[in-house]
């Protein structure tokens, strides 16, 4: 610390002296550029790091396994609501058997987007056009910019997204947002008939959702990939999750 | 025992375009690899290719695009990739395209100082264009080595892997454009270029056969899905027969075995051989990364 102050103390005698216009312009010059540059690669650098400390809002949903029944309520809700065409699914429920008759036990896994905070669809989009909105606090598309190159489809470890066969771009669940803007849940939430599916702000601690992540244990789809979904899971089958194929 | 009673599959969202275009800009870098031997790296020997492979380079990168922009949901708005302010820093795609847009044109100029015989600006724009061309192809590799749901791709030798391959067609390619020159115009390049080419031929191939070793190794030696992923593929008889056997072992057989190694005749089979195996080696490789389900 004390050889520091010092040679700092000597600094002013070295700099009193007056700099040539020229020179000054030069160096002020190279200072704005320099600085110009490193602001604009430390931008680019801080993208996601950014991103993440603005946070303010995450729309997350929980789904209570042991209340769902399997009655697909939630993926005509979805089809609906937006006119979905034939072949590709927003939202649908995955079914499995386990055992063999008589001891069959029949689980659920009720899929959709899983809104990742480390979304690997928005990482490969060539123009993000696939995007983390944190003022709405999910994964969106802005599909005038989508040129329909399919990589978001490719990289998404979920199978969660599709080229919409009439748009020709990519979609997928947005979490009804047009709905939560006015107030109101997502419609396969609405019609829930036995109440598995409870959305909200996870961001917001009063929420129901973040009392039930806290208060749970929940788990959320291949975790070991880092992608940190909003969609939890009460009670899930490990065995429901990912593909089975028998080597 | 777990039954799948219901699923959503959502159909393979690309089409034969995309392993098309991989194969084209495969066969673009490869053969301006062998043209750059002569102008960048001064092999005198190869002096008689550099045009030829140079020309080749650029008319394959003219038609690769093509069949990219065909593939997109919305090829009128292929466009919206080379916006400045739409670029993302973490998309392998957004950095291919301004590749794919520099290096056609620093590749036309290197040829047109070809055309005009000028050796200085030949050899500066030979060593500027020769990483964009590794660029330009290497990208590829990456974008499927880097995309960590596909347990088939996701692996480290992808770039390495897509380039030797990508050298491998590329000589096959201007092995075959010398036969063709040379019973059009008369001349000897191809038999005076033998040796070189043949020996190039055998390391390449011993190189790509390398890699899928790592590769296969790797993906028999993961997860549940990764190895369940190496056995389609080597339960594919297009994958066996095709891509190893036709594009691999047999050329390296006919380039090795005294009998048929010192023939121009069976250098341009195993041309065409290597060729048709190059290709199908991307074909299975986009396709087989699909089969594992996601949901």
């Amino acid at each position: 610390m004390t050889t520091r102050r010092e040679s700092s103390d000597k600094v002013p005698e070295t700099t009193n002296k007056k700099l040539p216009r020229r020179d000054f312009f030069k160096k002020s010059g190279t200072a704005v550029a320099s600085a110009a540059i490193l602001a604009g690669s430390l931008s680019a650098c801080n993208f996601q790091a950014k991103n993440k400390s603005k946070t303010k809002k995450r729309l997350a949903m929980v789904i209570d396994l042991r209340k769902c029944y399997g009655c697909h309520s939630c993926s005509i809700a979805c089809k609906s609501e937006f006119n979905v065409p034939l072949g590709v699914w927003r939202s649908w429920v995955k079914t499995i058997d386990k055992g063999k008759y008589p001891k069959v036990k029949r689980s659920f896994l009720p899929r959709l987007c899983n809104h990742c905070e480390n979304p690997p669809c928005v990482s490969v989009c060539p123009t993000q056009a696939s995007h983390r909105d944190d003022e709405k606090g999910l994964v969106d598309i802005h599909e005038e910019r989508c040129i329909g190159c399919k990589m978001c489809i490719v990289a998404c470890p979920y199978d969660a997204r599709f080229s919409h066969p009439t748009k020709k771009v990519a979609n997928k669940c947005d979490f009804c947002i047009h709905r939560v803007e006015k107030g109101v849940v997502p419609s396969c939430v609405n019609t829930c008939p036995s109440n598995a599916r409870i959305f909200g702000d996870l961001n917001d601690p009063d929420s129901e959702v973040r009392k039930l992540v806290d208060t749970n244990k929940v788990q959320v789809l291949k975790p070991e990939l880092d992608t940190e979904p909003s969609v939890f899971y009460i009670d899930l089958d490990e065995d429901a999750v990912g593909g089975h194929i028998t080597t | 025992m777990i039954d799948i009673y219901y699923n959503v599959f959502h159909k393979v969202p690309w089409d034969y375009w995309i392993p098309v275009y991989f194969y084209f800009t495969g066969l673009s870098a490869g053969s301006f690899v062998l043209s750059s031997l002569f102008t960048v790296f001064g092999l005198k020997q190869f002096k008689s290719l550099a045009f030829t492979a140079g020309i080749s380079a650029v008319i394959l990168l003219l038609f690769a695009p093509i069949f990219l922009v065909l593939d997109l949901g919305q090829p009128f708005r292929f466009w919206k990739v080379l916006v400045p302010w739409y670029f993302n820093p973490y998309s392998v795609v957004s950095w291919g395209s301004w590749l794919l847009t520099i290096y056609p044109i620093a590749l036309l100029i290197y040829c047109w100082y070809m055309f005009k015989e000028n050796e200085k600006m030949i050899k500066i724009f030979g060593i500027s264009t020769l990483p964009l061309a590794i660029g330009v192809h290497g990208y590829t590799g990456f974008v499927f080595g880097l995309i960590q749901a596909r347990v088939y791709w996701y692996s480290a030798v992808m770039p390495g892997y897509f380039l030797t391959s990508a050298v491998l067609s590329g000589i096959g390619l201007v092995i075959i454009i010398t036969l063709i020159k040379d019973k059009l115009l008369g001349g000897s390049t191809l038999s005076e270029l033998f040796t070189p080419l043949k020996r190039m031929m055998i390391v390449i191939i011993m190189l790509d056969l390398f890699w899928i070793f790592c590769w296969k190794i790797t993906l028999l030696s993961g997860t549940d899905e990764a190895r369940a992923s190496a056995l389609i593929s080597l339960n594919d008889s297009l994958y066996i027969f095709g891509v190893l056997l036709f594009g691999m072992l047999i050329p390296f057989f006919l380039l090795i075995y005294p009998k048929t190694r010192n023939s121009v005749r069976w250098l341009v089979v195993s041309s065409v051989l290597v060729l048709i195996g190059v290709f199908l080696m991307r074909y299975t490789f986009v396709f087989t990364g699909f089969e594992i389900p996601l949901s």
